[in-house]
């Protein structure tokens, strides 16, 4: 059996944030990730495939084994085409939502997880990349 | 998906309602009509909220389960979130939530007895 270290899912309805969250749970484990790491790296990604699915409408999500000298991690990569975040810094800090939300999604995604990088273009969409390190 | 199911049990004064492990946001969602409902129906006084299945809590459930014990407050009940396991309360802690007086106990066994203590079946001031 050929086991794949990458993998992508198409967030097109609600259903599919589960569908994230399933598919991210068993990349973590099988990269070797610890119950609470997995628990983190499976809530931020819930997180980022729900501000994609609000606000874009729709998005994918695409993960991969990563490796770094001493570390091996997961990398998450959220990619939309909705209407993109005009105020980054604004968007980060925690209680800033424009859609009534808590503002807590991105700010607590930056903690729970060990990088976080934000493009986005108004009008053209937003690709949020994260990652989680561990020791080999 | 049979494990998507809300379980909801009425144990004399309480109701004790279990969340599956993974929900999606119709289920979560779903859950807060279905207490509220079935608060009213059975009468209850007390709510039991077992989420030890649950693996992942983000902010949409986290807040979810806030507003429901605050809805069954105003309806004249007691809420006590039971089992909730050390990685998502490690979680939910960093994402930045807080449950604020939400209460909560290690299991359901702890969550009757503290429902017990706190509700005296006579009409009085909190604190
Ligand atoms: N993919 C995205 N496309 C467009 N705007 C976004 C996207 N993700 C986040 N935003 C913007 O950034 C704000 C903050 O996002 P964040 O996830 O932190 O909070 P929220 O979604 O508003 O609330 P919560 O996640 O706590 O329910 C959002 O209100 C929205 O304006
Ligand atoms: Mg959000």
């Amino acid at each position: 059996m050929v086991v794949e270290s990458y993998g992508e899912v198409d967030i097109l309805d609600e259903s599919h944030i589960v569908t994230v969250r399933k598919t991210i749970r068993e990349a973590a484990s099988r990269i070797g990730f610890g119950v609470t790491d997995v628990t983190r790296i499976v809530t931020a990604g819930s997180e980022l495939a729900r501000n994609a699915f609000h606000y874009a409408g729709r998005g994918v999500m695409r993960w991969q084994e990563v490796e770094n000298g001493q570390s091996i991690g997961i990398e998450l990569v959220f990619e939309d085409h909705g209407p993109g975040i005009a105020n980054l810094e604004q968007a980060l800090e925690p209680g800033y939502s424009t859609s009534g939300g808590l503002g807590m999604g991105l700010p607590g995604t930056k903690r729970l997880m060990d990088e976080m990088d934000i493009r986005s273009r108004v009008g053209e969409g937003t690709t949020v990349t994260v990652r989680k390190w561990r020791r080999k | 998906m049979a494990n998507e199911r809300i379980s909801v049990i009425k144990v004399r004064e309480t109701l004790m309602v279990t969340m599956p492990a993974d929900p999606d946001d119709s289920t979560i969602t779903a859950l807060q009509e279905e207490v509220l409902q079935a608060m009213a129906r059975y009468e209850a006084s007390g709510l039991i909220l077992d989420i030890s299945a649950v693996e992942t809590m983000d902010s949409f459930f986290a807040r979810t389960v806030v507003e429901t014990t605050r809805m069954v407050e105003l309806m004249g009940g007691k809420t006590v979130i039971a089992g909730m396991r050390p990685s998502v309360a490690i979680t939910a802690t960093q994402l930045g939530f807080t449950f604020g007086n939400t209460k909560t106990a290690l299991d359901v066994d702890y969550a009757l007895d503290l429902l017990g203590d706190r509700h005296p079946r006579r009409p009085g001031h909190g604190r």
